[in-house]
């Protein structure tokens, strides 16, 4: 039999960023999948050493719209590292809190996309209906719902009071309730099941090997977080737990992130119930920073988050290496297609939480004979019929 | 105490001072590194490549390599600093011990230039545009210019 290449993208079926998966497959069954990036590399790096300290908070921010806060968190912790700066305990909390809520609705929306791909396409507009209240959360505490910009170098932007703390209690209780429907959903739905289970397999000493992160390692049963090996920000204070799945299939990797939406609405509870008084960030903005580097590492929703700060003294960086979670699931995180079937692929690939985008159409090219047809997104969700 | 750092320390390698609370960093030269990435896997197996970041210090004349491996079981982070030659920065790939570096590899040789010597995978337009790669530049080095 022929194989026939299928590439997917370059935009691809997921969420918005441009990225191709070029899949070689054996009649149904995938041969191997080599990803093509660089379609929208921005030069953020380039871009941070021409900026000063503080306008670059704005810039890390703007990396990734989901997961903007956990990028000014990594950006700032390490920047107040070298620069020796104290993050008054109250805005150490209210960063976290702000993660915990950035993570709620992350999740809630990979778990909508999830169920789109399998074609559960009720279930994914109820999972958006109910994430869009935590989009408003943020923005009750930031002052937007999407880029928050909340940070500054030595705390936050805005505090919250009595009337936020009931709001934002209130809003989780029936997000709660519901997220623990979805989790049910997810357990015991029959096509779910049939589509995610045993799908995309990453045996736990593959996914250390290749350097996945986050709820992918940890949907393969290896206890690896970084709010807990690796506390900031006030996370050694808050109770939790790590949570990790056996199944090491794209389901496990799916519940690792229903429960861990759980846990952080605990954590919120935690963080309003225990918020400390007192200021939230310097009365005066601090502009120069000494000579030293930083190498800070943040548990972004989509795993571990790593910047390399460097400082020669003044009020610009040298160098500032950003790695996010999702630049190893997806180029190293391949191994997860290796014989499973085309329909998969883009289960698998959303699976990972990918922080790439979709288009409505892939091309499809029959290596024997030439022929080739386009497909639109949702003939390759329902498996190339 | 961390079994990876024992192990290191008793290589007798030169420990770089570093402030923040678990981490490491050791200066190693390129010919020993892949000797000790390998002792690091087999004292933890558990360890992945966090990533490799590639800082050009134009007026030393010196491109820095920093592998920063994070340790589960021991809850640490091993940064490994190899120092080379701008107009030669070649270091041995360590992709086959570790798979997971090789994206990471991919990124240091297309935006700093930084050769691993051994993968075969190593090609231009990685991450840069077209653009950028028929120049022949490598963009995150500090002579080019935006």
């Amino acid at each position: 039999m022929s194989l026939i290449e299928v590439p997917v993208g370059p935009q691809h079926p997921a969420l918005h960023e441009p990225i191709m998966l070029r899949v070689r497959a054996d009649g149904e069954k995938v041969v191997d999948v080599q990803v093509v990036n660089g379609y929208n590399h921005r030069g953020a790096e380039k871009l941070g050493e021409r900026n000063t300290w503080i306008k670059n908070i704005f810039l890390y921010s703007r990396v990734c719209g989901i997961c903007n806060t956990v990028h000014a968190q990594t950006y700032t912790q390490g920047v107040e590292f070298i620069g020796g700066i104290e993050v008054p305990p109250r805005a150490q909390y209210l960063r976290t809190l702000i993660m915990e809520l950035e993570r709620i609705h992350s999740h809630m929306l990979i778990c909508a996309v999830m169920a789109e791909v399998v074609g559960f396409d009720s279930l994914f507009m109820l999972i958006m209906r109910d994430r869009e209240p935590v989009m408003m959360l943020k923005e009750l505490v930031t002052g937007n719902r999407v880029l928050s910009d909340y940070y500054t170098l030595g705390g936050v932007r805005r505090d919250v009071d009595e009337v936020k703390k009931d709001k934002i209690l209130k809003v989780l209780e029936r997000v709660e309730e519901r997220v623990k429907y979805y989790k049910k959903v997810f357990l015991e739905d029959f096509t779910i099941n049939k589509r995610l289970r045993d799908v995309g397999i990453i045996k736990p000493s593959d996914a250390v090997r290749h350097s996945l992160v986050g709820p992918t390692l940890r949907g393969s049963g290896v206890k690896s977080d970084v709010r807990r090996d690796d506390p900031y920000a006030a996370y050694g204070e808050i109770p939790f737990n790590v949570i990790t799945y056996d199944g090491c299939d794209s389901l496990s990797r799916m519940l690792v992130r229903l429960d861990e939406t759980l846990e952080s609405i605990e954590m919120v509870r935690y963080i309003l119930k225990h918020l400390p008084q007192g200021p939230i960030a310097p009365k005066t903005p601090i502009r120069v920073i000494p000579k030293g580097e930083a190498f800070s590492r943040v548990e972004a929703p989509r795993g571990e988050l790593f910047y390399h700060i460097v400082s020669l003294g003044g009020d610009k960086p040298y160098r500032v290496k950003v790695r996010t979670p999702s630049f190893h699931n997806i180029i190293n995180g391949v191994i997860a297609y290796k014989d499973a079937n085309i329909a998969d692929v883009p289960v698998i690939l959303t699976s990972v939480d990918p922080c790439v985008s979709c288009t409505e159409r892939v091309l499809v090219i029959d290596e024997a004979s030439g022929r080739s047809k386009v497909l639109r997104l949702k003939d390759l969700s329902r498996g190339l019929r | 105490m961390s079994k990876v750092v024992d192990y290191l320390r008793s290589l007798g390698l030169k420990e770089l001072e570093i402030r923040q609370p678990r981490r490491y960093m050791f200066e190693v030269s390129p010919d020993r590194l892949r000797d000790v990435i390998s002792g690091v896997i087999k004292v933890s197996p558990q360890t992945y490549v966090s990533a490799i970041s590639g800082v050009d210090y134009i007026n030393e004349g010196v491109i820095e390599v920093n592998y920063c491996l994070w340790v589960i079981e021991d809850k640490v982070m091993v940064v490994f600093r190899v120092r080379v030659p701008r107009d030669s920065p070649k270091v041995p790939t360590i992709y086959d011990l570790i798979p997971g570096a090789l994206n990471s590899e991919l990124e240091a040789y297309d935006l700093v230039g930084v050769v691993f010597e051994g993968n075969d995978k190593l090609r231009r337009g990685f991450l840069a545009p077209p653009e950028i790669v028929s120049q022949n530049v490598f963009p995150l080095r500090k002579d080019f210019k935006v």
